[in-house]
């Protein structure tokens, strides 16, 4: 009789870190409050109700330290999250977290890494748990949100009917991701995002998963209260019944 | 009411800017480019139900918080319940004022 398959145990890891240009003392947006809890908590909230998810790394600033503890102290529950400060650029913050991932990779602990967004804090457990399992199936998955109805401004050509949005989390399989990251550092290669990284060093083939359009990427102040909105109608729950309803 | 600022793409800038934003309780009642001006808030007639409905989940919730809250850190946690508690009527009140001030 055939054994069932081994679980997949993934890292999941947050980019929290911004985009370098902060000063001051202005609040980085994903420490922004957002219906009772910080932005950056509540994807971490989803992705740790998955029993795929084993590690759990978030990606900051040194500035931001202080507060991102006292938040995770607050937010976030047992276990530990392993708190990394992050590069000057997206490629940068994921390789210092790979870094730190790297000794349970390579001793076969982590089978996928998931790299997400901290400014997008309504992707909800689904999402998390269909990246995770098409990374563990076909090695790379990230989430793809179909814009097919777009056309073009001037209205003289109509837009290809597959424009895609690209969303996180984006998961791959945890050995080659290694590789490849350790391949772009040796070249100093600084890929735009994690599958770009992937695409040149890898024959990881990366595919699409229905994306979430509720899943927005807090950039405009409008954002906030969409995403405020959003959660109000899901009643604070995206955790697709794993809950049980319960909020923390 | 409390105050924040951020850094948020301004539509009307074009660009990354500070903003200044304004929650009411847990709600975000209005933000404001600090470049330009630029403003948005929640329509005054918007703002109370949807208070309301955010009061009610965040009482229900709060057995639960406070459970977890406890746990983590009993000795805190009994340190600062009386103060918090008598906190509590004056923050609410002072939610319910900026609301109907909006």
């Amino acid at each position: 009789m055939p054994s069932d398959p081994a679980p997949v145990r993934a890292a999941v890891v947050v980019l929290a870190a911004g985009e370098g240009r902060r000063t001051g003392s202005h609040t980085n947006k994903v420490l922004l409050p957002l219906a009772g809890r910080r932005v950056f908590t509540w994807s971490i909230r989803w992705a740790r109700l998955l029993p795929e998810v084993v590690r759990t790394v978030l990606v900051i600033r040194d500035q931001d330290r202080d507060v991102i503890e006292a938040t995770l102290a607050r937010e976030v529950g047992p276990p530990k999250v392993d708190v990394v400060e992050g590069g000057n650029s997206r490629h940068g913050s994921e390789w210092a977290a790979l870094q730190l991932l790297a000794p349970a990779i390579e001793a076969g602990e982590v089978d996928v890494v998931v790299i997400h967004d901290a400014a997008r804090p309504l992707a909800g457990s689904d999402l998390w748990a269909s990246v995770i399992e098409a990374a563990a199936e076909l090695g790379g998955a990230l989430p793809a949100d179909d814009h097919g109805h777009l056309a073009t401004l001037d209205g003289s050509e109509l837009a290809p009917d597959r424009i895609v949005a690209v969303q996180t989390p984006q998961a791959f399989a945890a050995a080659p991701l290694l590789e490849a990251y350790r391949h772009a550092d040796t070249e100093d290669f600084v890929g735009t995002d994690t599958a770009s990284c992937i695409e040149r060093y890898t024959d990881v083939p990366v595919h699409c998963v229905p994306g979430d359009a509720g899943n927005i990427k807090i950039t405009f102040p409008d954002d906030l209260f969409i995403a405020e909105r959003l959660l109000a109608k899901a009643r604070w729950d995206l955790s697709g019944g794993r809950e049980g309803g319960r909020r923390r | 009411m409390s105050t924040e600022i951020a850094e948020l793409h301004c539509e009307t800038c074009q660009r990354v800017t500070d903003h200044e934003l304004h929650y009411t309780g847990r709600l975000l009642e209005s933000t404001r480019c600090t470049e330009c001006g630029a403003h948005l808030d929640v329509p005054a007639r918007d703002m109370l139900p949807t208070y309301l409905a955010d009061l009610e989940q965040r009482v229900a919730s709060k057995p639960l918080r406070l459970w977890r809250r406890a746990g983590q850190d009993p000795r805190g946690f009994l340190r600062t319940l009386p103060g918090a508690v008598l906190r509590q009527p004056r923050k609410l009140a002072g939610e319910l004022r900026s609301i109907f001030r909006h």
